[in-house]
């Protein structure tokens, strides 16, 4: 099992001048210390207008920086929303490989479409197209990345043939993925050969059904790229501390944050009846019932809260469901002071990951030993 | 850091609020409702909602028209504006202003789930190629709102937000509770067009300073639905998180 962390920007009123230049220098000082313990990737949304909630419109730009100041770290761009009016599929193509060379091959790109109206409706973007524009997008990138000459005639863009350049540093090209939150999706990447980057906290039942029929139906897929991620990427809260009422605490602190920010926004569904987005985006997972505005936000199950114990066995019920990787939230709305943020990541680095290591190089000797 | 919150000044609002008779309200249950609803982004983000509630995040209104066929106090038409919030972390719509054309209804409406609610001529009229909710107040239209060019989509897909009535109670200690209406929807049929706002006089609905400044959408949907026993209150002036209370 691989571990990462994800970034939101997510900036808390009252906002100053200072405000969102202190987030994200929090922010880098987090990826260099994660570069530094060997968490394997990082990742940074694409959101606009999210306010509060996520500052991150330019995400390329804060893994640029990312990518200039660690060594082995990978670096997630994702999600790309693919919908035209918010981003030219050139425009993702050249700035994907940019940043691969950039960073030396180290780039994974996680495409979707985004789940506001906020967003979307900011764009002037129709809900009812997104899945479509997502399609057909995900399907041209490769082929942008990796051939000469480039030309298309689709309904959601078209173009002459060009020569897109650059090209990725990773060949054939970078590992692609999809956003999995509404049902459903995790198939739609199974079929095109793209990895699960789950934007879903908790719900470890359910995630299994959803994992099996996703591993089941990648294996007989007909990829978009030149090659097939078959991989399970999935996000929790991280909040590590030896003790672990201080631990559970502190994240629920957190989780709570994030959850209560995300339910100020405006879900593609609440605003646009359309059959394009069957699920509230992240609503119902953290809304208590949806009905009582006094009951505290849910804590999901399988948080990576508390002590490393506690933090363990969470995580071997992911692994044991299906996940590969995991990317951790650190903070919301700075609710946990940076030096807190930081010391929960060591911590989680000492005590945590070296039993997923252990376990790692166990399962190989085995697999070894019997002749696989 | 909490998100923004509602600063309108609720205290002037409470002299013309309506009295609820207790928090012991039966339920209507009414089948074959219509029910017309406009969607628009607004301009304005805190002012026309109380301290307990948050702005939805871009702020929206809600203009709607109802037919109700039959209730125990007879059919009745049923207009109302909203303001889309978020009551802690859930969508809810805040009444500015309601309007019925059944002095029965107003008077029910009110003392019951604590709508504001005057009497006036509220019409909700199908066209070929619109559906049109009117309100008429002393012989003056103060709200014109259409549909047009429907089409056909699933009831499954239509998400109607709960509404927040503020109201006087026995026990509100003077600053005015909100009642949470949040009744079920079974749809028969359900569809969607471009939302048209020709008339909407501010002045009538309590709404000075509200200015739509973008469609997002417009449903027509028959259904079954109605008014339900209350469950929820909260302190007006209180944030929704903490001022919650629980009836059943």
């Amino acid at each position: 099992m691989k571990f990462g962390i994800f970034h939101e920007i997510s900036v808390p009123r009252p906002w100053d001048r200072e405000s969102e230049r202190t987030v994200y220098e929090r922010a880098l000082e987090q990826v260099r210390l994660a570069d530094e313990l060997g968490f394997d990737q990082v990742w940074a949304v694409e959101h606009h207008f999210l306010e509060e909630y996520s500052h991150c419109s330019s995400p390329e730009i804060f893994l640029t920086a990312c990518a200039a100041q660690t060594k082995n770290i990978r670096i997630g761009h994702g999600i790309v929303v693919c919908v035209p009016q918010m981003n030219h599929p050139v425009r993702i193509a050249e700035r994907a490989a940019t940043l691969d060379i950039i960073s030396g091959g180290r780039l994974e790109v996680g495409t979707g479409r985004s789940a506001t109206w906020t967003e979307l409706g900011g764009f002037c973007a129709n809900p009812d197209d997104t899945k479509k524009s997502w399609d057909e997008i995900v399907r041209c990138l490769p082929k942008m990345w990796t051939q000469e000459r480039f030309s298309y005639e689709g309904s959601a863009f078209r173009m002459p043939p060009r020569t897109i350049l650059p090209k990725p540093y990773q060949k054939p090209h970078p590992p692609m993925w999809v956003a999995i939150t509404s049902p459903g999706t995790e198939l739609d990447g199974a079929d095109r050969g793209l990895g699960w980057l789950g934007l879903t906290f908790g719900g470890l039942e359910e995630q299994e059904k959803r994992m099996a029929e996703y591993r089941r139906r990648i294996k007989v897929c007909e990829p978009v790229g030149d090659i097939v991620n078959e991989q399970v990427n999935t996000v929790n809260f991280l909040y590590c501390h030896e003790d672990d009422a201080t631990g559970v605490a502190t994240g629920q602190r957190l989780q709570g944050a994030f959850g209560y920010a995300a339910a100020q926004l405006v879900s593609a569904r609440e605003a646009y009846p359309t059959p394009a987005y069957p699920a509230l985006g992240l609503l119902p997972q953290l809304r208590p019932d949806g009905e009582s505005p006094g009951d505290s936000v849910r804590v999901p199950e399988g948080l990576t809260i508390g002590s490393p114990d506690r933090i363990i066995d969470a995580l071997k019920k992911w692994e044991a469901v299906g996940a590969d990787r995991v990317n951790f939230l650190l903070n919301a709305l700075e609710v946990v002071p940076q030096e807190e943020v930081l010391a929960s990541m060591r911590l989680f680095a000492k005590e945590v990951m070296p039993k997923f290591r252990e376990r790692s190089k166990a399962e190989a000797a085995t697999a070894v030993a019997g002749g696989e | 850091m909490p998100p923004l919150f509602g600063t309108l000044d609720v205290a002037p609002r409470l002299h013309a609020a309506p009295r609820l008779d207790g928090y012991d309200t039966e339920a209507w249950e009414i089948a074959d409702v219509d029910l017309l609803s406009l969607t628009l982004e607004i301009d304005d983000r805190t002012s026309a909602l109380p301290p307990a509630l948050h702005p939805a995040i871009p702020p929206v209104a809600y203009f709607s028209v109802a037919s109700y066929p039959d209730s125990p106090i007879g059919a009745f038409k049923l207009a109302q504006v909203r303001i889309g919030c978020r009551a802690s972390a859930l969508p809810r719509g805040f009444v500015l202003r309601a309007y019925s054309d059944s002095p029965a209804a107003c008077d029910a409406l009110g003392r019951r789930w604590g709508y504001d609610c005057q009497p006036a001529d509220v019409r909700l009229r199908r066209y070929h190629d619109r559906i049109v909710g009117t309100v008429t107040l002393d012989g003056s239209e103060v709200l014109r709102a259409s549909l047009a060019d429907p089409q056909p989509i699933s009831g499954a897909s239509v998400f109607h937000v709960s509404t927040m009535n503020l109201a006087r109670a026995e026990d509100d200690g003077g600053r005015g509770v909100l009642v949470q209406v949040d009744p079920a929807y079974a749809f028969h049929r359900a569809e969607r067009g471009v939302p048209e706002l020709t008339t909407f006089d501010r002045a009538a609905w309590t709404a000075e300073g509200i200015d739509p400044v973008w469609p997002v959408i417009a449903t027509f949907v028959r259904c079954d639905t109605g008014f339900p026993r209350i469950r929820y209150v909260m302190d007006a002036q209180q944030a929704a998180r903490t001022g919650t209370r629980k009836l059943r």
